[in-house]
């Protein structure tokens, strides 16, 4: 009989198999003796532990017992709450450390960013396009284009003849 | 607290019980049920009820005995005979026990026959039957419990119970 097998006959006994492999089990049983022989001691064995359990009693007085573990549980809080009693200053202090941090980044931030620049003429450009009679002004802060357009073009209106204008 | 020592009062003896047979040291025992109850005390709020209180209790004294046996077992060398048995040569060499060693026997007689014989059994081997038999906990949860495989559990049962059938066998004799 191979262990995997002999592990099978515990487990049969232990209600640790399938119902498919219990059948399986319960066959062989029914032509291997020595199979049942082994599930038969395997069995005395589980049925003579099955409440076989000696009550014992604790070998030290009920008061001393648990003053130990009353001591115990004290001195594990205690740290506990050592930490929670801290002083009004400490509390200040954790308090105050982490806004002065933030501030100092704040002015750190606003040195090297500097003033805000106010508008120079490299952020605008003017173009001129006499012959159209137009006039284009750029200013890239607004994102804005302006085009002036003369109708007609100032240059046409001087070379006017009096037959092109309206009597 | 009061409400606290009160279950201590309880239950003391049943969880120093499963101490000892666990640890099989008195000193041992009493040392870990009382870390047990410390330990019960810290977790009082994560106690839901599902199981009995004793039955969660008896949880916490067989990891803390179950840690304490690891720690243990790192100062203590392997034998030949406990590496064997996992693939099953160790038990072969056993003939089985035809007669119950067992019936007959008056409970009181029984029970120091059995606490004699596992008295005799290496850590591992009787930790799993403590936990099977006396916990009635499942190869599953033993598993999980004693940090192995179910295949483990399986063959370190399976070698227990037979080595204890033949210590059984052994004592019996001896009385006859």
């Amino acid at each position: 009989m191979d262990h995997k097998n002999e592990l099978k006959l515990q487990a049969a006994l232990d209600g640790e198999l399938s119902e498919a492999e219990a059948r399986e089990v319960a066959l062989w049983l029914a032509r291997d003796q020595d199979a049942v022989l082994l599930q038969t001691e395997l069995r005395n064995t589980r049925q003579a532990l099955s409440g076989a359990q000696a009550p014992m009693m604790l070998p030290e007085s009920r008061e001393f017992f648990w003053s130990k573990i009353q001591r115990e549980i004290a001195r594990e809080e205690k740290p506990a709450a050592a930490e929670v009693k801290t002083s009004w200053f400490a509390r200040w202090q954790r308090m105050l450390i982490p806004a002065g941090a933030i501030a100092a980044l704040a002015i750190a931030v606003m040195v090297t960013i500097g003033p805000p620049a106010a508008s120079s003429s490299a952020d605008m450009a003017e173009s001129s396009h006499n012959d159209a009679g137009a006039f284009t002004y750029h200013d890239y802060d607004a994102h804005a284009t302006l085009v002036w357009l003369s109708y007609p073009a100032e240059d046409d209106l001087a070379e006017a003849t009096p037959a092109d204008t309206v009597q | 607290m009061g409400a606290f020592e009160e279950l201590v009062a309880r239950h003391r003896d049943k969880i120093y019980a499963r101490a000892f047979s666990m640890m099989r040291n008195e000193e041992a025992a009493v040392d870990l049920s009382q870390e047990a109850w410390v330990k019960g005390w810290q977790r009082l709020k994560q106690f839901q009820g599902e199981a009995g209180f004793a039955t969660w209790m008896t949880r916490i004294t067989i990891n803390l005995c179950l840690d304490q046996l690891r720690r243990q077992k790192r100062h203590r060398s392997e034998s030949l005979e406990a590496m064997d048995e996992e693939s099953g040569g160790v038990e072969r060499q056993m003939p089985v026990v035809m007669v119950n060693p067992t019936a007959g026997l008056e409970r009181v007689e029984l029970r120091q026959r059995i606490d004699q014989a596992m008295g005799q059994l290496s850590h591992e081997h009787r930790t799993v039957l403590v936990l099977h038999e006396f916990e009635e906990m499942e190869y599953k949860e033993i598993a999980k419990t004693m940090g192995c495989s179910i295949g483990t559990v399986m063959s370190r049962l399976f070698y227990a119970r037979r080595k204890l059938a033949a210590l059984l066998a052994d004592l019996k004799k001896t009385d006859d």
